[in-house]
């Protein structure tokens, strides 16, 4: 099932518990105080939701949300 | 110089509603929260749903109440964690100790039963029922059953000795007597203390079913034709604090905690000890300096299964003699059902106040006396004169807890 970069920061906002005016494209993992944690969470939910196998360690806390975003819809659902 | 301990903030939630203003006003009317439960699976399927008679807590109700809390940071939360950072938040504010630097040096015990049901579930269905491979990533810390204690420090602030105890239904009876204690020997002089249940997902409803003690009705402590308990959900939170500390600030005084007496049976897994039980009682008794003969509210454990009630009754007989008959006895799980390890402080919480407004609440849904249970049943509500509460907690497995608060002016 294809994704949407919406359905993406949806989970974000959710799985990290940040609000989803708060994922501005240029901020960081860090800045936003999204963990390690909530990372595995979010990557759960994206793998559940749309069978996209994302290794955690692929994602630094230095990556900005328009790079996660762009990082998760480039990978093909198994 | 006093290590007395006293009341200065509580907070529940329950079936009867969020807060204890609301659930009081419900309980001193008459009205119970036990109804009819239908509570779908994770899956969907039907035959996987939870049925029955339960003291459920209304989603909306807890949503908005939860929508007023800074939960972002907390990561994951079973109910089992909301329940407890909700009633915690309730008696921290009212005891004006909300963002005070005070809450830094304090403690939490909070007492359950068993972990987060719900996220087990959810984590067990996706294994067995759709053969998933993965659970979500979160589901040991949100499930683990001292998650409340780390997720209420972590809402307030607290950097105190923080746990959870566990002895099933008597969780956070013990809970509040062991808070009481670490005041007395000056190792905090604040305590958020009271205990959680969310024991109304499928895998925890099923389990208490098959155990055979869960009424096929509803909950009639006391009562003849009882069938069993019914079960209920939600968390009870008090601040404890050393009556000095709680003088020099200022802080409203509720009401005392005064005594406490544990014990084991050392017996059965599952059948109620008549002699553990009046021990006690009168440890209890004991501990606060209270004489066995003065008017007292007794808030009994009272579940509604046949054996606990007719124990209970003949132990409490065999400690007060004729006395008992001039205490008022009343058995709030008939309206809250049984929250197991948050039941205890939500029937010290309701004792309080029903000690403190002169009203006891009434056992409910009451058919007629057995003559196994010969007490002074308060069958409608009515106004009592005492000054000290007696609150009853026996758990499976034999492990006893009774309380005692006092009445403040």
């Amino acid at each position: 099932m294809a994704m949407t970069a919406d359905e993406v920061l949806a989970i974000v906002a959710t799985e990290a518990g940040v609000e989803a005016s708060a994922l501005r494209p240029d901020a960081t993992l860090v800045d936003l105080d999204i963990s390690s944690l909530d990372v595995v969470s979010v990557l759960f939910e994206l793998e559940d939701r749309f069978g996209v196998e994302i290794e955690p360690e692929s994602i630094p806390p230095t990556s900005t949300i328009a790079q996660f975003v762009d990082h998760v819809m480039s990978i093909s659902p198994r | 110089m006093s290590r007395s301990v006293v009341i200065t903030g509580m907070g529940c939630v329950s079936g009867l509603g969020m807060g204890v203003d609301a659930s009081w006003q419900r309980i001193r009317r008459g009205e119970g929260a036990i109804r009819a439960l239908d509570r779908p699976s994770p899956s969907g399927k039907p035959a996987w749903a939870v049925q029955g008679q339960a003291a459920w807590i209304d989603p909306d109700g807890l949503a908005a109440a939860a929508s007023r809390l800074d939960l972002r940071r907390l990561g994951r939360l079973d109910p089992l964690s909301l329940y407890a950072l909700l009633a915690a938040a309730e008696a921290v504010g009212q005891a004006g100790l909300a963002g005070s630097p005070a809450l830094r040096e304090s403690a939490i015990v909070l007492g359950c039963g068993s972990g987060g049901n719900a996220t087990i579930d959810t984590a067990y269905e996706r294994l067995f029922a759709r053969e998933q491979a993965k659970v979500h990533p979160q589901t040991i810390p949100a499930s683990m059953i001292s998650a409340p204690a780390s997720h209420v420090a972590m809402l307030l602030g607290i950097h105190g000795p923080t746990m959870v105890v566990a002895s099933a239904c008597a969780s956070s009876a013990h809970a509040l007597g062991e808070a009481m204690h670490m005041i007395r020997a000056g190792r905090a002089d604040v305590v958020v203390a009271g205990g959680s249940e969310a024991c109304l997902s499928l895998g925890s409803w099923v389990a208490w079913q098959s155990l055979g003690v869960v009424a096929p009705d509803t909950c009639r402590p006391f009562s003849q034709g009882r069938q069993g308990l019914s079960l209920g959900e939600g968390a009870a939170v008090v601040v404890l604090e050393s009556e000095d500390h709680a003088r020099a600030r200022g802080a409203p005084v509720l009401g005392e905690l005064a005594g406490y007496g544990a014990t084991s049976d050392a017996a059965d897994m599952t059948a109620p000890d008549r002699a553990g039980i009046e021990a006690a009682i009168r440890a209890a008794h004991r501990d606060a300096g209270a004489a066995l003969d003065q008017p007292a509210l007794i808030s009994t454990h009272g579940t509604g299964t046949r054996l606990n009630d007719a124990v209970e009754a003949a132990a409490m007989r065999e400690v007060y003699g004729a006395a008992l008959d001039v205490c008022a006895v009343i058995a709030t799980k008939s309206a809250h059902g049984h929250l197991i390890g948050g039941t205890g402080a939500l029937e010290f919480v309701l004792g309080m106040k029903a000690l403190a407004e002169g009203i006891a609440p009434p056992v409910l849904n009451h058919l007629g006396p057995d003559p196994e249970c010969a007490l002074p049943l308060v069958l409608e509500p009515r106004t009592i004169a005492c000054d000290i509460l007696v609150s009853n907690s026996f758990a499976f497995g034999g492990l006893n807890a009774v309380l005692i608060g006092r009445k403040r002016s």
